[in-house]
């Protein structure tokens, strides 16, 4: 009773702002999780986006969000079809999106690691596993909703320690994306941080991590992480055989800049069943319900 | 029936009583001037008349605080006097673009009181006399046969208040002025009131009053 | 000797803020701060214009969202002003404008994503609920007498047309010109959680180091709301108005389905949508309110007393530097930029910046808040101790500051402190986004979790703390006989 209302209300209302345009029914348009800076995302995605738009014969857009819930919201509501999630934030969609289905992964996305990371004045040196010198320290965590920035090691810390993070550290933050916790260890913001090894080892690449500052100090067990996921009604909109097509031109993506943009070796066939074990950490944890 | 009928009203202030009780009647066809010191309770019987009177037939009403909207110009001003006799849309659409018929009449009336050329300037702008004209246009241009007034020349020079009375006189067929000028009292109403204390202190027709007699209210 | 009331309550909540010092979490974590801001600074000192090719279309979006949200929420704040004596109506005010910009637009994306309605319904549903307060007091206090006057059978329309809005004209003008430059504020802020305004991009180039970039931006802004006065004409204003509509970019289609979800199904808590019933849904609340909810309303409690004295000490501090009663001309016009550049930037984006320069602890947070509404309130002051006359043999410097124009201006300081209370508490708890725990952090974890019942029955109870300390704010502005114009 109250909706149908309040429909009509802001159908009026849109109406008032027809005038700005819309993105057209046909086009493709795809998004990711903000994992790290904003510039490098939209470079990468970008690339993907016009190869895409080739193999497919279809206009591929790519809109950037600004969180990683705003991501699984977006694929939720249809305003993305497809998306390359982490693997926390591939399950929650895949929940919300019945029928949707994982695609592929990268190569190294088998077996995913997070990286602790510690500033040197701490004075705690790599081991094989988590110190208990991380007692009383300051900790950052990547985003809320990231696999190898939250999730992981969250589950490891629980693991080694039998306690929450908040009370094994004295101060534990939430940088927002892994290039961004590398930055506040590195400055000494916070003493210890998580972070996904693939940023760390291609920022190391690059140059841009000062070693004399930061170093790793443990390396978690593999899982699996980052992967495609296409909304199961695709076919219906974009022709049938198009999921196929998708899955076909993500597989063959061999452009090497375009991969070490990733940074992945090769994509490969993934599929739903690939992610339960993080699905039963995150409800262990308590971030699924 | 009367114009006003009041019967043994009574009015406080904060707890203080600074009308009453007192019983005053205006028949039709009566104009009565409300004479006393200032403080005696005259704004306050003139207010208590009103909205009596208003109850049986439109009234005109200038009271001491003139009641006008600043930020309008003198015409709109006036033509506030008719505005239950318009239509919202005619009323709304005067606003912003006023229609010829009220121009001429409206601007005839303020000629008579010396203030056509002011038809247009905001009240906000105006002198204390050229308000309190505004306010008399006002109450003129209402469809009324009776007015309520206090003081309502009291910022006007000599001359020109006595125009204004004149003027008031011949429009309205009924009316309760308060005055503090006795000698206006007497030479435009027919009926003089005094009050003093919240009272009716002498009641007595124009004819058998001198201003000699009226001394003792001030 | 007595202490005057005005004396006890201000140390009362001294005292308040004291306590509150030693339960807080007040600390800089960052190594090297100072390195940090000098690069900020510098940044500020050598803009980079040009970094962007967006910055314009991000200027031109966050005008067009103020002006939409805005002109909107004035227009329906106004309707809802008519009827403001309805018991309904003040309740639904009091209700949306505790709510946070923020949290609106949090809300909305889950639904409309990234439609312009997002953004334009952000900032016109609070902004309603505070125009519809404002303007109903600014109608009521209409001197009546030109209304009563009216013959009889006059329209209430016409009445009002007439007798009313002329009276107050000026005043409205004066007051949604004001809430046109804290639109401006909440559209820029709407970036942060990805809107396409200059939030947005100001994130990106912090978040990157990029100080350059970003103090361009910055440096727009303010040139931007210092300028309001120039650009924003008579003539010029319906014209803004026309094109902003047009002017608020693309978006995707709406899917009324999300909506429906949204209402019928997301914010319905787990565990009735689970079927588990009324334990279920008892236990579910508890998890909420001990986990979430009593942290989260401790932490916002906490913080907003300690700014709220930090904001009145600053503001007694800084309302000399424009005051005609020190200082010259010199002086004075540097005194307005600094005080024009403390306000105008946003309580979030200088706890943006702060969190990232000192790292995360209550600090950043507090002393952003003590700056931005320190800045309103001395400015406000400071005009008001110009208009003292003083006895031309006045005592000069401390002596002038401290017997002539603190106890002048003690009460209308208060009352001001005292109306800003309660937006002081609205900034605490968004400021949890930024990762403080104060409630916004709850919320933002929920909806991170897509847990939409948590997050609503948070912001929910965000907003009744809102509403209880306005309420006791007016108590104690009443039992004090303090009088105060909005400021926002």
């Amino acid at each position: 009773m109250l909706i149908p209302l309040l429909r009509r209300l802001l159908l009026s209302l849109s109406l008032v702002l027809a005038p700005v345009s819309m993105v057209t029914a046909d086009t493709f348009v795809f998004t990711a999780i903000p994992d790290e800076d904003e510039t490098k995302l939209i470079e990468r995605f970008q690339g993907v986006a016009d190869y895409l738009s080739q193999q497919l014969s279809v206009d591929v857009r790519y809109i950037p969000v600004k969180s990683y819930a705003a991501a699984v919201s977006a694929f939720r509501n249809d305003q993305v079809q497809l998306a390359w999630f982490g693997g926390l934030s591939g399950v929650q969609a895949r929940r919300l999106v019945p029928g949707s289905l994982a695609l592929a992964q990268g190569e190294e996305d088998q077996a995913f690691e997070t990286y602790f990371i510690a500033h040197r004045s701490t004075g705690i040196e790599p081991g094989t596993e988590l110190p208990q010198s991380l007692r009383g320290r300051t900790f950052t965590f990547g985003s809320k909703g990231s696999t190898s920035g939250r999730l992981m090691p969250e589950f490891f810390l629980r693991e080694q320690f039998g306690e929450a993070p908040e009370s094994i550290f004295s101060r534990v933050g939430f940088s927002g994306n892994h290039t961004r916790t590398l930055r506040l260890v590195e400055a000494g913001t916070f003493e210890v941080g998580a972070l996904n090894f693939k940023v760390w080892e291609k920022e190391l690449a690059d140059g841009n991590v000062d070693t004399s500052q930061v170093q790793v100090i443990w390396k978690t067990p593999g899982y699996p992480d980052y992967q495609w996921t296409v909304r199961g009604d695709v076919d219906e909109r974009f022709g049938t055989g198009f999921t196929d097509r998708l899955r076909t031109a993500l597989l063959n993506l061999d452009d090497p800049a375009l991969l070490a943009s990733f940074p992945r070796s090769a994509f490969i066939p993934a599929s739903n069943a690939d992610y339960e074990s993080i699905r039963a950490v995150a409800e262990a944890i308590g971030i699924l319900e | 029936m009367s114009f006003i009928q009041l019967d043994r009203v009574s009015a406080s202030f904060q707890g203080q009583k600074v009308l009453g009780p007192l019983s005053l009647t205006v028949a039709p066809g009566e104009r009565v001037a409300l004479v006393g010191k200032s403080g005696a309770g005259k704004s306050t019987l003139i207010k208590l008349a009103f909205d009596r009177a208003r109850e049986q037939a439109s009234t005109s009403l200038i009271p001491q605080d003139l009641g006008l909207v600043g930020a309008l110009p003198v015409f709109h001003n006036v033509f506030m006097g008719r505005l239950d006799q318009h239509r919202s849309w005619y009323s709304a659409v005067t606003l912003f673009r006023p229609f010829q018929r009220d121009r001429t009449e409206i601007s005839a009336l303020l000629s008579q009181l010396g203030m056509a050329h002011k038809q247009w300037a905001p009240v906000a702008s105006l002198s204390g006399g050229q308000r309190q004209r505004t306010a008399i246009a006002r109450a003129m241009y209402q469809r009324s046969e009776t007015l309520l007034a206090d003081e309502p020349v009291s910022a006007l020079d000599g001359p020109l208040a006595n125009e204004v009375m004149a003027l008031l006189r011949e429009r309205f067929s009924t009316s309760l002025i308060a005055l503090h000028d006795v000698t206006l009292a007497l030479r435009y109403c027919d009926r003089v009131v005094g009050i003093a204390d919240g009272a009716v202190v002498l009641d007595q027709p124009t004819t058998k009053l001198s201003e000699h007699d009226l001394l003792p209210l001030y | 000797m007595p202490l005057p009331a005005t004396v006890r309550v201000s140390l009362l909540f001294l005292v308040i803020a004291i306590v509150a010092l030693a339960f807080s979490d007040v600390a800089i974590t960052a190594s090297n701060p100072w390195r940090d801001l000098g690069r900020f600074f510098l940044g500020m000192l050598t803009p980079d214009f040009f970094s962007y090719e967006g910055l314009a279309t991000a200027l031109v979006r966050t005008l067009a969202f103020a002006f939409v949200g805005v002109g909107l929420g004035s227009v329906c704040g106004f309707g809802l002003a008519l009827l403001y004596r309805w018991r309904a109506v003040r309740l639904c005010s009091a209700f949306v404008r505790a709510i946070h910009e923020l949290f609106w637009a949090l809300i909305f994306l889950q639904f409309f994503g990234f439609h312009p309605l997002t953004g334009v319904l952000a900032i016109a549903i609070p902004y309603t609920g505070i125009f519809a307060k404002v303007y109903s007091e600014i109608l009521d206090d209409v001197n009546p007498q030109a209304a009563h006057l009216l013959p009889r059978g006059s329209g209430t329309l016409v009445s009002y047309l007439y007798a009313r809005l002329p009276q107050c004209w000026a005043q409205i003008r004066t007051y949604t010109l004001y809430r046109l430059e804290c639109g401006l504020r909440s559209s820029a802020i709407l970036g942060f959680v990805g809107l396409p305004t200059l939030g947005y991009y100001l994130e990106a180039s912090f978040s990157q180091g990029q100080y350059s970039e970003a103090g361009a931006m910055l440096l727009l802004f303010y040139a931007l709301i210092a300028t309001i006065p120039v650009w924003v004409r008579r003539f010029t204003l319906p014209l803004y108005l026309a094109a902003a509509p047009f002017l608020l970019g693309e978006g995707f289609a709406i899917r009324w389905g999300n909506v429906e979800r949204f209402f019928t199904e997301d914010i319905v808590p787990a565990p009735l949508r689970n079927g588990d019933g009324w334990s279920g849904l008892q236990d579910w609340l508890a998890d909420v309110m001990v986990n979430q909810a009593i942290p989260g309303i401790w932490n916002t409690l906490v913080l907003t007393q300690l700014s709220l004295v930090a904001t009145g000490m600053l503001a007694l501090v800084t309302f000399p530097l424009i005051s005609r009663h020190f200082g010259g001309p010199i002086r004075r016009g540097s005194g307005h930029i600094f005080l024009v550049v403390m306000r105008s930037t946003p309580e979030y984006v200088l706890a943006y910046i702060l969190l990232q320069l000192w790292g995360p602890s209550m600090l950043p947070a507090a002393v952003a808040l003590a700056l931005h509404n320190g800045g309103i309130i001395g400015h406000l002051l400071g005009r008001h101790s110009s208009h003292i006359g003083l006895r031309s043999d006045a005592p000069i410097g401390l002596n002038r500051y401290t017997y002539e124009l603190v106890p002048r201006l003690y009460r209308s300081f208060l009352a001001l402190l005292f109306y800003r209370w309660e937006i002081i508490m609205r900034e605490t708890a968004i400021l949890g986004i930024l990762g403080i725990y104060t409630l916004g952090f709850y919320v933002d974890s929920a909806i991170q979790n897509i847990q939409f019942d948590r997050a609503l029955v948070l912001i929910v109870l965000t907003a009744l703390l809102n509403i209880g300390v306005d309420k006791l704010s007016r108590v104690i502005r009443r039992r004090l006989a303090l009088q105060t114009l909005p400021t926002c």
